[in-house]
C-alpha cells in the first residue's frame, strides 16, 4: 500500500527550466508526508504529477505496486483513490456545502444519475459523516460562499474524504489562512487521515507548521529533492538549502 | 464518534428538504400551464408548421444548384455591408463607453446621472435598428451611411448597457487597493476598473461585430445599403437560385468573422 515515486521530471511546454528535476520519493502507506520548499520549488507540480492533472515528462509513479503514470488504464480509477485539497479551496461556491462535499462521490457514480443532482442514500450518509469528522455537519444547507476561508478548507476537506481515498494530496492547504486557523484545519486533516488510514502528501512553505505536523519531511528547491528525513532534523543548515537563494537568481527564473 | 446522532439529525433534514422540493414541482406545473396559456396567444401552431416544413425544404430546394454568376453582382454590396457593419460598430463603441461607464453602479455614484445614463441607453436599444434606419434614410437620404447610423445607434444602447454590466462584475479589490494608494476616481478608473473589463469590452465588441453583418443584410431592405436590397429583390422576383447565392456569401462572411475573432480574442487574454 505504498507510493513511490521514481525519477519524475516535467519541463512545461516552452519552459527552459525543469520545474521537476529527477524527483524520487517513497511514501509508506498511512504517512503524513510534508514537502517543504519556497514557492516555484516544483511542489505543486509533483503533487499534480501524481494524479495527472499534469503530465509528466520522465518518470513513473508506483500506487500499491501499480505504475499510474503511463498506465492508459482507467484514468478516473486513479483519480478517484487520490483525494485533491486545494489552496483556494475551489469550492462550487453558490452550491450547498453538502452538495459539495457530495460531490467528492461522483467519481464513484455513473454519469447519468449524477446530472439528476441525485445520490443514493449511502452516498449521502458518508457526506454527512465526513462533514462531521471536520465539525462542519451544522452549517450542510448553507451555501459555500457564506463560509469563511477556514470553514471553506474544512468542507473542501470534507469533500476529499467522501471520495474515500487512499491517498490525500493537498496542495498549501493553509497558505490563505492565519496562523490559528491554519493550525485548525491542518489538525483536522491529520486527525482524519489518522483515523482512516489516509496517506497524505502536503505541501507547505512554512516550517512551523511542517515541524509540528510532519512525521517525515521532503525538502524541495529548484525542482530537486534536497532534504528527507523526520522534521528534528531540520535544522538552520538544511533550511538554507532548501529556501536559499543566489542574489540575482529569482529575477531569473521569474523571466 | 459522538457525531452519529447529528449525521442521523443532518439526514433527515436532507430527507424533510427534498419533500419540500415537491413545491418545486408545482410551480414548474405552473410555470408550464402559463407557457401553454402564452402559446395560445403567440398562435403556435405546431400542426401547421409541420405540414409546410416540405414546402419550406422545396424553397431550399430550389435555391440549389446556387447560380454563381450571381456572385458577381453581389461583391460591391457585400463587401458594403462589411463597412456598414464595421462603422456601425465604431459609433456603437463611441456612443456605448461613455454612457456605459456612466451607467455602471460601481463608477457612477450619483445616482441622478446613473439613472440618466440607463434611460438614454435604455431609449437607443428599445428601438430596433431596422426602425432607426427608416428615420435615418429620411433624413440623410439613401445609402449606406444611413445603415451605419442605424447600426450605431441601437447597437450603441446595447453594448452601453453590457459595458455596464462588465464593469459592475470586476474583482472590487484592485479597486480598494488603488483607492489606499490616494489614486484620483479617475485614475482608479482607468488603472483598475478599465484593464479588469476590456478583454469583455473586446469580446462583446466583435461579437456585435458579427452580428452586426447579419443585421445589415436586413437593413438594404429598407434602402439602407449593403446586400440586403439584392437578398429582397431577388426573392420578390422568385429568383431562388440568385437567393441561394446571397444566403451562402453572407454565411460565408458571418464564419470568417467568427473565426477571425476567436483568433483575436486568443491573442488579448
Amino acid at each position: 500500500m505504498d507510493l513511490e515515486i521514481k525519477g519524475l521530471s516535467k519541463t512545461y511546454p516552452g519552459a527552459s527550466v525543469r520545474a521537476l528535476n529527477d524527483v524520487s520519493i517513497r511514501v509508506p502507506a498511512g504517512e503524513f508526508l510534508v514537502i517543504l520548499g519556497p514557492s516555484g520549488a516544483g511542489k505543486s507540480t509533483l503533487l499534480r504529477c501524481i494524479n495527472r492533472l499534469v503530465e509528466p515528462s520522465e518518470g513513473k509513479v508506483f500506487h500499491n505496486g501499480a505504475e499510474i503514470t503511463s498506465a492508459n488504464g482507467d484514468l478516473r480509477a486513479i483519480r478517484r483513490s487520490f483525494g485533491m485539497v486545494f489552496q483556494q479551496f475551489n469550492l462550487v461556491k453558490r452550491l450547498s456545502v453538502l452538495t459539495n462535499v457530495l460531490s467528492g462521490r461522483l467519481g464513484h457514480r455513473s454519469v447519468l444519475r449524477s446530472l439528476a443532482y441525485s445520490f443514493p442514500e449511502a452516498d449521502k450518509r458518508i457526506a454527512v459523516e465526513c462533514l462531521a469528522r471536520v465539525n462542519m455537519d451544522h452549517k450542510a444547507f448553507q451555501r459555500a460562499d457564506t463560509l469563511s476561508g477556514g470553514e471553506q478548507q474544512r468542507v473542501a476537506i470534507a469533500r476529499a474524504l467522501a471520495q474515500q481515498p487512499q491517498v490525500i494530496l493537498a496542495d498549501e492547504p493553509v497558505a490563505s489562512l492565519d496562523p490559528k486557523i491554519a493550525r485548525q484545519v491542518l489538525g483536522y486533516l491529520r486527525q482524519a487521515a489518522q483515523e482512516l488510514g489516509i496517506t497524505v502528501l502536503c505541501n507547505l512553505h512554512q516550517v512551523d507548521y511542517a515541524r509540528e505536523f510532519a512525521e517525515r519531511v521532503v525538502g524541495m528547491s529548484r525542482g530537486a529533492v534536497v532534504f528527507e528525513g523526520p522534521s528534528s532534523l531540520l535544522t538552520d543548515e538544511v533550511l538554507h538549502r532548501i529556501y536559499y537563494r543566489e542574489p540575482g537568481e529569482e529575477a531569473k527564473e521569474e523571466q | 464518534m459522538a457525531v452519529s446522532a447529528t449525521v442521523d439529525g443532518v439526514l433527515a433534514e436532507l430527507a424533510a428538504r427534498k419533500r419540500w422540493r415537491l413545491s418545486h414541482v408545482a410551480v414548474a406545473a405552473v410555470v408550464v400551464a402559463f407557457l401553454a396559456w402564452c402559446a395560445e396567444g403567440a398562435g403556435l401552431r405546431p400542426k401547421e408548421l409541420a405540414n409546410a416544413l416540405p414546402a419550406i425544404g422545396e424553397y431550399f430546394y430550389r435555391m440549389t444548384p446556387p447560380k454563381w454568376e450571381f456572385s458577381e453582382v453581389l461583391w460591391k454590396p457585400a463587401v458594403e455591408t462589411l463597412y456598414i457593419a464595421l462603422w456601425g460598430n465604431v459609433i456603437a463603441l463611441l456612443i456605448g463607453l461613455p454612457l456605459g461607464i456612466l451607467a455602471a453602479g460601481n463608477v457612477t455614484r450619483s445616482a441622478l446621472v446613473r439613472n440618466s445614463a440607463k434611460a438614454v441607453l435604455n431609449l437607443l436599444r428599445s428601438i430596433s435598428e431596422l426602425i432607426w434606419a427608416v428615420f435615418f434614410v429620411a433624413a440623410v437620404g439613401l445609402g449606406p451611411f444611413p445603415g451605419a447610423l442605424a447600426l450605431g445607434v441601437n447597437f450603441g444602447g446595447i453594448l452601453g448597457r453590457l459595458y455596464a454590466e462588465a464593469l459592475e462584475n470586476i474583482d472590487p479589490g484592485p479597486v480598494e487597493a488603488l483607492e489606499a494608494t490616494g489614486a484620483s476616481r479617475l485614475q482608479v478608473i482607468a488603472y483598475a476598473m478599465l484593464p479588469q473589463a476590456l478583454p469583455q469590452f473586446v469580446t462583446f465588441n466583435l461579437y456585435w461585430f458579427e452580428v452586426g453583418v447579419r443585421s445589415a443584410t436586413v437593413l438594404g431592405m429598407v434602402g439602407a445599403g449593403g446586400i440586403g436590397f439584392e437578398l429582397v429583390t431577388t426573392i420578390r422576383l422568385f429568383e431562388w437560385r440568385e437567393t441561394g447565392v446571397v444566403l451562402l456569401l453572407i454565411l460565408a462572411m458571418v464564419t470568417i468573422i467568427d473565426m477571425a475573432s476567436t483568433w483575436i480574442r486568443s491573442k488579448i487574454y
